[in-house]
């Protein structure tokens, strides 16, 4: 295969992960504050909404610290592997 | 002290000089989203991004010394140099590295001074591909791999290039597009803390990235200096000096800021608001680990920019500034042969005179010429103060002519 055959396989997956963490994460990100301004109506409060907020928000710091583990694996030669779905620190 | 060592000297000097123009020229994108929406005072912003660029720097533990590989024929596969190289005590291969450095330098410099994110990667390559055409021939460069994987001047460089900023555009596109979705009608008090916040932790992602990745190549050079002249042999690890001073110079030239860069990209593309300084950031944090868990080397600065871009495409009605960012693809188009036109003529100049001389001659046109550059960007300065005054080049997205009056 050519540099070039290369290289679109690289950016079709860098693409398709780039959607999943770099829209997807700021998404839930967003529906979390949305759900957050919901439970916090001054009349009447909705628990839910607070709740499910945090619930968003947790999701989102754990994507963080993805890319944090990834950052700091990598400087020690390291990477994460998604075999078995869960990431796993592996040796590169 | 022998003349080899002198010239040594000059390589680190000169390589740690190159990491410094990185840091400063690569704050912007990490923190200029963040400093053009208020998320993060000027100062602070390029503090925490110096700090975030200092650990990075020194979380790379496993150095790959085989930087150069992937665009010039100068080092075997095990990291150490090519042995014809090295049959002189070092000085043609020191020389070659010193005549690439230059290069890259000056061009850093000089797109500074013009205020355009180039990518500082570009400019090493390029630096070393052209001291290497000049020093080796056109064999000695790695043009295109050898066909089994990603590889070469076209595959590690050129086509990462051209198709980066497309897909961080694609990704902060979508981002922003649906976080305006999500949002609208939300209070502004939920929205404006929120989108600091995920402002703030985004960008101090895409920092501590740079940190790792970008100081690594200057360690990378450094130690491969190192080796060709004698003072190291072993080809698995770094002398901790070398690190120490590479992410000090990094973490230095961060925190400097260059703050002609962060204004164009902060203010100069696409007016941002708080919540497409996030989807960028996000984008652009996404974008760099994901392609750097692939292998596919991409550029922090095509990212980041396309990141910017897409998130002024996303939201309807923003204003882009398509001037200002045609003039930056110029400015990416010739970063890799300009680098490369300075590097090889450094590389004749320092092997017509030869020797110590030559390498102190090109050593010194380096001064001069980043002291020109500094002494011309005080005419216009640009720091903390104004970096975020209004962009006064027009909008191009006006009402047509005679609409009005």
């Amino acid at each position: 295969m050519s540099n070039f055959g290369f290289a679109l396989e690289g950016a079709w997956k860098v693409l398709a992960a780039g959607l999943v963490l770099g829209a997807g994460l700021p998404v839930l990100f967003a529906l979390g504050i949305r759900s957050l301004a919901w439970g916090a109506d001054a009349a009447a409060p909705r628990p839910a909404g607070k709740a499910l907020a945090y619930g968003l928000f947790a999701v989102v710091i754990l994507g963080v610290l993805l890319g944090l583990t990834y950052i700091v694996a990598s400087g020690f030669g390291k990477t994460i592997s998604f075999d078995h779905f869960w990431p796993a620190i592996v040796d590169k | 002290m022998t003349e080899t060592t002198v010239i040594l000297a000059l390589v680190v000097i000169t390589a740690l000089g190159f990491d410094f123009t990185n840091g400063f020229h690569d704050t912007a994108n990490a923190m200029a989203t963040s400093i053009a929406t208020g998320a993060l005072r000027p100062k602070v912003a390029v503090a925490l991004s110096g700090i975030l660029n200092l650990i990075g720097a020194f979380l790379s533990v496993e150095v790959a010394l085989t930087v150069s590989n992937a665009v010039v024929r100068i080092q075997n596969s095990d990291g150490t140099p090519k042995e014809a190289l090295t049959s002189d005590g070092g000085t043609a291969l020191l020389l070659i590295v010193l005549a690439g450095l230059v290069g890259s330098i000056v061009w850093n410099l000089f797109t500074w001074l013009l205020g355009l994110p180039s990518s500082s990667s570009h400019a090493l390559f390029g630096g070393l591909v052209g001291a290497t055409v000049a020093g080796l021939g056109w064999a000695g460069v790695n043009w295109n791999g050898d066909g089994s994987k990603l590889d070469g001047v076209i595959g590690k460089v050129i086509l990462p290039a051209l198709m980066s900023p497309v897909i961080a555009g694609l990704v902060a596109a979508v981002g922003t597009w649906l976080i305006y979705r999500i949002t609208v009608g939300v209070a502004a008090r939920f929205t404006d803390n929120g989108f600091r916040w995920g402002q703030i932790g985004s960008a101090s992602l895409v920092s501590l990235a740079h940190g790792t990745n970008d100081a690594q190549k200057t360690m990378g050079v450094i130690t491969l200096a190192l080796i060709a002249s004698g003072e190291w042999t072993d080809t698995t690890n770094i002398p901790f000096w070398v690190k120490a001073s590479c992410a000090l110079a990094i973490a230095l030239g961060t925190y400097l800021g260059g703050w002609r860069i962060i204004r164009t990209l902060g203010k100069g593309l696409v007016e941002i608001a708080p919540p497409q300084g996030m989807a960028a950031e996000s984008s652009s944090a996404a974008v760099i680990l994901v392609s750097s868990h692939l292998g596919f080397a991409l550029s922090t600065t095509h990212v980041a920019t396309g990141s910017i871009l897409g998130s002024g495409v996303g939201k309807s009605g923003a204003q882009v500034r398509w001037r200002v960012a045609g003039r930056m693809v110029a400015a990416w188009l010739i970063t890799l042969p300009s680098a490369a036109v300075v590097g090889a003529l450094m590389w004749f100049i320092g092997d017509l005179i030869g020797g110590l001389g030559g390498a102190l001659v090109i050593f010194l046109i380096l001064l001069a010429a980043a002291g020109y550059m500094y002494w011309r960007s005080r005419r216009t300065p640009v720091d903390h103060s104004n970096v975020n005054d209004e962009w006064d080049e027009p909008a191009e997205r006006r009402e047509p002519a005679g609409t009005a009056v």
